[in-house]
């Protein structure tokens, strides 16, 4: 793991152009106005026991109100009872209320709000609003291009609720967290470009961490990421995200995801 | 009939008149929009520039940003709705100039602050309100330009303008 971060570390500081359409985290900036995307994120992570497969589905449509706000709805489907069963849904939105740019460089600051519902049994301590639990999260996300390197950074808080209707969350975890993610991407080809056909290929690295308020229970995750940009228009994200480090209870930690994404601009 | 028929000759005759009067304004555009990481980034402002009025074409540079557009004859575009439309997309302009001719820089809502050596033909000027340029340029330009005191109001009417190669 260590070599892998090092290979991508090195490769985001050598090349010349950047990305910032992370995959896991979002950026501070925004989907253009009056312009619609539309996201299938698929997930496949293993369980620690026994060693099942949790495949996710998140059908996901966004839309950019004006040059500074969005919003996005997603739905969550999960196969976790063996059978693919809608759990969920979810609504987001981000405001860009900060931008300075230059010719080489931006300097961008969003605030973010999420509200989630969710009737799956709750397995973990982790809280994970995407797809898991009930709950809201709040937050802001800074993102900065210096030379041509795209860094983006974000904290939230989030809480989660009960499932309802048939799950309470466990009066035992703390239902609350804060979360912190670190996201750097470059763009590696093509080197020069020609025309809007041409297929961008963006290699990524996040870190994702949490840390429950109340007892101080941490993770923190790796998530490398290819991604290609096909006609300026649509999108294909193939990510792994890997454990490093956490002293919380978690199911299935490990895995992979493979996100489509369109996107009609200037509707 | 041949009062309707006269009349309509009027009228014709009447709207080629203002049509030549309103000719060209602007007839060429050229953007360089700032803050970019990528074609997808690229193509949604050309998207929103493609979807204004009397847009005939636009070139792209996408190593530089930069965004040619050809408007038709007797147009009425001005710099803010190419600045609001590069701004819709989620960015800014780093430098805006424009082909029109002389006649029409010499007059409201422009405001030329070099000598006028040309009184006829085209021109190019660069546009150097705040939004026009970067903001490095801007907060320079304030500096030189304190004599001007509606440019730093920085209001939306006029446009500071200069002439451009």
């Amino acid at each position: 793991m260590k070599k892998l971060i090092l290979f991508f570390g090195i490769f985001i500081f050598q090349v010349n152009y950047s990305q910032e359409l992370f995959v896991v985290t979002d950026p501070a900036s925004n989907v253009p106005g009056n312009t619609l995307s539309v996201r299938l994120s698929n997930s496949l992570f293993k369980e620690k026991i026994g060693g099942d497969y949790n495949y996710h589905l998140m059908p996901e449509v966004t839309y950019g109100i004006n040059k500074n706000l969005m919003i996005r709805a997603t739905g969550f489907v999960s196969n976790r009872n063996l059978q693919l069963v809608t759990e969920g849904g979810s609504f987001y939105s981000k405001y860009r209320f900060f931008s300075t740019d230059d010719m080489n460089s931006h300097f961008r600051l969003a605030a973010f709000g999420r509200y989630s519902f969710n009737n799956a049994d709750i397995h973990q301590e982790t809280i994970e609003i995407m797809g898991h639990n009930s709950g809201f999260e709040t937050g802001i996300v800074a993102t900065k291009l210096i030379k041509k390197v795209a860094i983006s950074s974000s904290l939230s808080f989030e809480k989660a609720m009960d499932n309802k209707p048939d799950y309470s969350f466990p009066s035992t975890q703390g239902d609350n967290a804060t979360n912190y993610t670190l996201s750097i991407g470059k763009l590696m080809y093509p080197k020069k470009y020609t025309n809007f056909k041409q297929t961008n290929i963006n290699l990524m690295v996040e870190l994702v961490g949490q840390t429950i308020n109340e007892n101080g229970k941490s993770y923190l995750d790796v998530v490398p990421a290819i991604q290609f940009i096909i006609n300026s228009q649509a999108r294909i994200d193939l990510a792994y995200r890997h454990e490093l480090i956490s002293s919380m209870i978690r199911t299935a930690p490990n895995g992979m995801y493979f996100n489509l994404e369109y996107n009609f601009f200037n509707l | 009939m041949k009062n309707l028929k006269l009349n309509y000759t009027f009228i014709t005759s009447f709207l080629l008149m203002l049509s030549v009067q309103m000719n060209a304004q602007i007839s060429k555009v050229e953007i360089i929009a700032t803050g970019l990481t990528c074609s997808m980034c690229s193509n949604a402002i050309n998207k929103q520039l493609k979807s204004l009025p009397n847009v005939l074409n636009i070139e792209t540079d996408l190593n530089t940003n930069t965004f040619t557009v050809y408007l038709a004859e007797s147009n009425t575009a001005n710099p803010k709705i190419f600045k609001d439309s590069v701004e819709k997309a989620g960015f800014f302009i780093g430098s805006l100039v424009i082909t029109t001719t002389a006649n029409t820089v010499s007059k409201e809502p422009y405001i030329l602050i070099d000598k006028s050596d040309s009184t006829s033909g085209e021109v190019k000027v660069q546009v150097l309100d705040k939004g026009y340029i970067t903001d490095k340029e801007f907060k320079k330009l304030s500096k030189s330009m304190k004599n001007h005191e509606n440019y730093l109001l920085n209001n939306e009417d006029d446009f500071y303008i200069k002439y451009s190669k």
